[in-house]
């Protein structure tokens, strides 16, 4: 009985996490004018395409089971790589290179984790620090090289006033919510995530879909990577913290999925859940700011809204 | 028989191979890497990065992972750096006790919420994070010289005090997990969570506690980060939250729990310590540090699954 009261909470989540934006919103909205144009809402939306191209690769990886923490350096890598190869001012063949090194990190990832049996913490940890060396090592820290020309006309342009970016992060949702809920490849990746024992023993090839899933992830990645350079232009060296390169912002991508509210086991969840998770945080930074409040608040906030939302319905995850 | 027994004293000191072999190979590589400074700097150096590792052994063992261990530490040297005024006893006090709070969270949320422990420590980690920031916005702050002097003390070049809390950290990490009854329900806890249940064993507290020593042992590191540097940090701590994790994992503890030892993890930590000291005497760029770390962690791994064999882990 208990137990039952709390799977309807979690299954009725997406809608007390669209209820909460437009309470913040419509309190927002009253309090500062300007916060509910359509321009404004564009502009966060806009702002947190990255993170929210990136926070869907990793809710893929999550509902299979496992967790990407090299998602973040390839997100770099391929902002630098691609920085360095559009030099001069090609377009296509460095973006196909972009997208390929992001796909095959995903599937060294892959194979390492269902072929070597290497714990996914463990590979994506060794991937992420590998490519923090890589990147140092090829650039000295600093950005080289600028966006071509085509790119920045991609990452900036608009569709009747609409940026062709977000439009393109909202059809990858759309995209990849079919795929997770109708396609056999789906079924079996969530299937993964719930139980791999009996997947095992259905016959189901584990490994194929782990590394499809990886190289998917590595591909988002270096998706999103070649997006946010065409926004910054050239490669503004923000990943010099000591963690390792895009820890922040891979550990953010974790965050929206777990405030989306994707099961962390795996299994349970979805890309539209993350889509809100995503678009939750990013109005809520809006605020913060618009009161005038740093970026330390803004982590702060990050953290209370994760502890918050996971402890209401954590529970649920015991039902397994 | 004697092939299990053997594969078992291989998987306990491997990473003890791996040790002496990377000390004799950069011993002939560079002149410089035999030198007593050479060797105090690494010392120094494995302190924070042993230490973080010690609670971070305790945690993996239960089946748990604590990714705020980088931003208590970083948390240790912003209150140290504005409270070490009042005097050093009180500032130290004052650390440990919010460790303490700190961790008793992490554990309470885990054990008694169920949260899974990789998201409940995440998001204290932000949450630490931006406290950090308002406690310190930059870094700064007022370190004592004799606190410093005190902590680093070095007999003829040779740094005594860093060595004895090595020594101290590595006899109570493996007389606390082999021979104490706290020790044996960790390793309960993490190979087998309903069966330490069922034999009678608090999980929950064994939880809370695991997350405390965990909490404690990172303020301490930070706390010695702050002498180090002199300063208080808000980020300071950050790049030992990986860090902790590589050499727990290199040192032989299982991602899934219940396998492992701190006598792994602190061998890893002077691994992780010397890297930088032979690539800097090699005049190769430090930056190559990143990618030996990785694939020396994805190398150990490796073998270690090779020593078990794959079903293990």
């Amino acid at each position: 009985m208990n137990g039952l009261r709390r799977f309807q909470i979690y299954s009725i989540q997406p809608i007390i996490l669209i209820i909460a934006l437009i309470v913040i919103s419509t309190i927002a909205g009253l309090l500062t004018p300007g916060f509910l144009t359509f321009r404004h809402i564009k502009m966060v939306l806009y702002c947190n395409t990255m993170l929210g191209i990136l926070a869907l690769a990793q809710t893929l990886v999550i509902l299979s089971g496992g967790i990407d923490l090299s998602i973040g350096a390839t997100y770099w890598m391929t902002i630098m790589l691609g920085s360095l190869l559009m030099a001069k001012g090609d377009f296509t063949i460095p973006s196909i290179v972009c997208i390929i090194t992001g796909a095959v990190i995903g599937i060294i990832n892959g194979l390492g984790i269902s072929r070597l049996k290497i714990p996914h913490v463990v590979m994506t940890l060794a991937m992420m620090i590998i490519l923090t060396g890589a990147l140092y090592v090829t650039t000295g820290g600093g950005g080289r090289g600028r966006a071509a020309p085509e790119l920045i006309r991609l990452s900036t342009g608009k569709i009747s006033g609409f940026p062709i970016i977000t439009l393109m992060w909202i059809l990858l949702t759309i995209l990849f919510a079919i795929i997770t809920k109708l396609t056999a490849f789906g079924w079996k990746m969530r299937a993964l995530g719930s139980n791999l024992l009996a997947c095992h023993c259905s016959g189901i090839s584990i490994w194929r879909v782990q590394v499809l899933v990886y190289m998917i992830s590595g591909t988002l990645a270096a998706f999103a990577g070649l997006l946010y350079l065409g926004w910054a232009r050239t490669p503004y060296p923000t990943f010099q913290s000591g963690a390792g390169v895009g820890a922040n912002i891979m550990l953010q991508s974790i965050a929206a999925v777990i405030i989306g509210g994707t099961l962390f086991s795996g299994g349970k969840g979805g890309v539209e859940r993350t889509f809100l998770g995503v678009l939750v945080l990013s109005v809520l930074f809006s605020v913060l700011s618009m009161a005038g409040l740093g970026v330390e608040w803004q982590i702060m906030l990050n953290g209370i809204i994760i502890l918050v939302i996971v402890g209401t319905y954590s529970r649920a995850m015991v039902s397994q | 028989m004697s092939n299990s027994r053997l594969k078992n004293l291989l998987y306990d000191w491997h990473i003890y191979v791996v040790l002496v072999v990377f000390w004799i190979a950069s011993s002939f590589a560079s002149p410089f890497f035999r030198t007593i400074d050479t060797f105090s700097t690494i010392l120094v150096s494995a302190v924070p990065i042993a230490l973080v590792g010690f609670g971070q052994t305790f945690v993996v063992l239960s089946q748990g992972f604590d990714l705020s261990v980088g931003a208590v530490a970083s948390m240790a040297t912003a209150i140290a750096s504005v409270s070490m005024h009042w005097g050093i006893g009180p500032a130290i006090l004052l650390t440990l006790i919010s460790a303490f709070f700190i961790g008793s969270l992490n554990g309470l949320g885990v054990s008694k919420l169920n949260i899974d422990s990789f998201i409940m420590t995440l998001g204290m980690m932000f949450f630490l994070t931006g406290v950090n920031f308002l406690i310190r916005p930059s870094p700064g702050g007022f370190i004592p010289s004799h606190y410093k002097k005190a902590v680093l003390y070095q007999v003829a070049s040779f740094p005594l005090v860093p060595f004895l809390i090595l020594l101290l950290s590595a006899v109570v990490g493996i007389l606390v997990l082999q021979k104490r009854k706290f020790g044996r329900e960790i390793y309960a806890v993490g190979g087998n969570p309903q069966s330490a249940k069922m034999s009678g064993i608090n999980v929950d507290l064994v939880r809370i506690k695991v997350f405390i020593v965990s909490a404690l042992s990172a303020s301490l590191a930070g706390l010695f980060i702050a002498a180090r540097i002199g300063s208080g940090n808000a980020e300071a701590g950050a790049p030992y939250l990986f860090d902790s994790f590589i050499v727990v994992f290199m040192g032989g503890t299982l991602v899934t729990g219940g396998v492992g030892s701190y006598r792994g993890t602190i061998a890893s930590a002077l691994i992780i310590a010397s890297i930088g000291q032979i690539l800097q005497f090699l005049g190769i760029t430090i930056w190559y540090h990143f990618i030996v770390k990785g694939v020396l962690l994805a190398g150990v791994a490796g073998i270690q699954l090779f020593i078990v064999g794959r079903g293990r882990a």
